[in-house]
């Protein structure tokens, strides 16, 4: 039974309500510093419900240097450094007592425009996932996206092969040939779903306060209308960030952030290229030696001596070693990102731009 | 024990007050984020089958001259509660206290909730006992907040501070004034698009809700904009046919609203509408080829390729990747970024 269980994979995620706000907090809070937290929950028929979190410790920063860039690499590590372990640990065990369900179930990360996928998010995952109750995932919240009109929440996983992948640690040109992996495949992206608590869907209902029974009196001038102070946003107005029209900024970000993914990219195929050439260099050496050593042989073979051992241009020379392709791979799943990223906007944007002009110049309306 | 909507509550006999160290009881104003009303109500959910209310610390932060709370989050504190007696896991609250403090070092003790909208003597004590000296919020008084989760009535918030009260000082610790004090609930930008998607499940039956993708939300977005005019033009259609009332200055705002369509030449229009529709889709296709590089620098990196000659894999057996490459130049245009990356790849 326990088997059976543990194989049927994670289909889908489950995210109470109370989550969604709590990350939202979090990472609204300690923008543009990226969010780090811990996630509870439990894990029913391949569904994992995520019923409860808690934030890790945020990173001092008079305690460090205050540099911007090294404080950003401690919260982003933050997930899997050691006295994070211990903190989850205390707050699991003091969760337990107050009937949270006390299981870890993985762990949440802040992001702006989508740029999450680097080498701190595989290693956070990876540390969560290769625990033996590997049921985790990792949750990003998009701050920048959600601030501009939907929320922008998202569950991920590592794909097995490149668990098994990251496991051995060798990322050579031979091991992707030979397993096939893709960069489509490192994270898995898993269905999400917000639920709430009845008590939740209850109090919902009745947030927006009921109409008074009798209409509200007229304003009496436009002016007491303008600077009413009442009308304060009732909770749960709609919200119509959605209709904004502003393209610019965004589009400006993503071209920066694209530039940064092809930068990164040249930068590795850069490696790549001066590891082939020493690998080249190398090898024009070891068959110089080679033939040499064949022709040495050949005299000796013919003076009636011994001949030397053929191999041992194996101690004389080391051949470079290749550089991992890790980054590579993670740089196009980035890019893969940042594209699909921006054809969702341009879906969005191309319409509320015709509506925009149909609406301005309505003779001419298609 | 006292009705549900008393807020004194006094052990006899009364006695005449001696009490020095008075924390101030200024009327203060209560704000409280969602995100605790929620952690509460789940909170409340979670309650052992025989408790008939849950207690627990609310955090926040406070403006300097304590006037002004807000209540940002709170914890659950396991307790006991007998008709005789009440106990709280004091260790469990300090404790968790100090791990909170350690993720968010600017949220401070401000008071304590119960998921019951009664008030009785051991909410004086446990109300004395966060309001104390020491590790409690004096010299600012600790709130109070209600939430009633009581099946089939309205979930009702309320909030209150304490006074002490005149009593004799042995019974000073369990009792208090417990003065009402206003309370709204707020959020912010950043947790708008959160709460809207949260409200969203608010009429399904299985209470769940898929995060909805960019274009739904602006569908959503719209048809909410279409339902609010409709019922505007309703009011006006209403007007001129003499049946609802008319208001000279609603009129005036509508009009300022109507009148707010800028006065711009149609071509400007046109061609600025054509500039930046320019501009996204230039930006989407730009981004598409860089993908599309990428994917194709990738596999070429990876892919064994046998092209012309059979034995190019067996060649690569021994020279590590040289020859693969040598097949990937006579397939590609080697034009973009990418493609050139990849050209000089195979220079070697």
């Amino acid at each position: 039974m326990a088997d059976a269980l543990r194989d049927t994979p994670l289909r889908a995620v489950q995210v109470e309500a109370l989550v969604v706000m709590k990350v939202i907090k979090h990472s609204s809070q300690s923008f543009p510093t990226a969010a780090t937290g811990s996630l509870v929950g439990m894990d029913v028929n391949g569904s994992l419900q995520i019923t409860n979190s808690f934030p890790f410790p945020a990173v001092d920063p008079s305690t460090q240097d205050g540099h911007q860039e090294s404080l950003h690499t401690l919260a982003a590590a933050a997930p899997r450094a050691k006295s994070n372990a211990a903190y989850q640990n205390e707050m699991i065990k003091f969760l337990r007592e107050v009937n949270v369900d006390a299981q870890n179930v993985g762990w949440y990360t802040s992001t702006s425009m989508g740029n999450f996928i680097n080498t701190n998010t595989i290693e956070n995952q990876f540390f969560y996932q290769k625990e033996p109750n590997e049921r985790t995932v990792a949750l990003v919240h998009d701050v920048s996206r959600s601030s501009a009109g939907s929320l922008n929440l998202k569950a991920f996983r590592l794909s097995p092969a490149f668990m098994a992948a990251f496991k051995e640690g060798k990322f050579t040109t031979e091991t992707l040939q030979k397993s096939g992996l893709r960069y489509q495949d490192i994270l898995v992206e898993l269905p999400l779903t917000i639920h709430n608590s009845h008590l939740l869907t209850s109090l919902l209902h009745q947030l927006p306060s009921e109409p008074s029974a009798e209409p509200p009196s007229f304003p009496p001038t436009l002016a007491a209308l303008t600077s009413d102070p009442t009308p304060t946003p009732a909770p749960l107005c709609p919200n119509f960030d959605a209709l904004e029209l502003s393209i610019d900024p965004f589009l400006e970000k993503t071209c920066d952030l694209l530039l940064e993914s092809i930068e990164a990219h040249h930068t590795e195929l850069n490696n790549h290229q001066y590891y082939q050439r020493s690998l080249a260099r190398e090898q024009t050496k070891i068959n110089a030696w080679q033939a040499k050593r064949k022709q040495d042989n050949a005299a000796r073979v013919a003076a009636k001596q011994t001949p030397l051992p053929e191999d041992e241009w194996q101690r004389l020379f080391k051949l470079p070693a290749e550089p991992s392709r890790l980054e590579t791979l993670l740089n196009s799943r980035q890019v893969e990102q940042y594209a699909r990223q921006v054809d969702g906007f341009t879906a969005g944007v191309t319409g509320k731009m015709f509506a925009v002009r149909s609406n301005l110049l309505p003779g001419e309306a298609p | 024990m006292a009705s549900a909507d008393s807020f004194l509550h006094l052990a006899r006999p009364l006695g005449p007050a001696q009490i020095t160290t008075q924390p101030s009881t200024a009327p203060l104003s209560v704000t409280v984020q969602p995100q605790a009303l929620f952690s509460i109500l789940d909170h409340s959910l979670r309650r052992n089958a025989d408790q008939e209310r849950v207690i627990g610390t609310l955090l926040g932060i406070r403006s300097e001259d304590g006037t002004e709370v807000e209540i940002r989050n709170c914890y659950a504190v396991p307790h006991t509660e007998t008709a005789e007696q009440v106990e709280v896991d004091m260790d469990y609250q300090k404790e968790m206290l100090r791990l909170h403090h350690r993720a968010n070092p600017k949220e401070v003790l401000v008071g304590w909730y119960a998921t019951s909208s009664e008030l009785n003597t051991f909410s004086a004590l446990i109300q004395n006992f966060y309001g104390q000296q020491g590790d409690g919020t004096f010299p600012h008084p600790a709130v109070h907040l209600t939430v009633s989760t009581a099946p089939g009535q309205d979930i009702e918030a309320r909030t209150y501070i304490s006074a002490p009260i005149g009593t004799t000082p042995e019974r000073a610790a369990d009792s208090c004034l417990f003065i009402p004090v206003p309370h709204e609930i707020k959020y912010g930008e950043a947790e708008k698009s959160g709460l809207e998607m949260i409200a969203g499940a608010k009429d399904r039956e299985d209470r769940t809700q898929p995060i909805l993708t960019d274009i739904e939300s602006l569908e959503r977005a719209i048809e909410q904009v279409l339902e609010m005019l409709e019922r505007v033009s309703n009011y006006v259609n209403n007007v001129l046919d003499e049946e609802a009332q008319p208001s000279s200055a609603l009129g005036q705002f509508l009009m300022n609203a109507l009148s707010l369509a800028p006065k711009v030449d149609p071509a400007n229009i046109e061609r600025d509408f054509n500039n930046h529709i320019q501009d996204v889709l230039a930006v989407s296709y730009l981004a598409n080829t860089i993908r599309t590089q990428i994917d194709l620098s990738n596999r070429l990196a990876t892919a064994a390729l046998t092209m012309g000659t059979g034995d190019a894999l067996g060649e690569s057996a021994k020279g590590g990747e040289q020859p693969q490459r040598g097949g990937g130049d006579s397939r590609r245009g080697g034009r973009g970024r990418g493609g050139r990356g990849d050209n000089r790849q195979r220079e070697e």
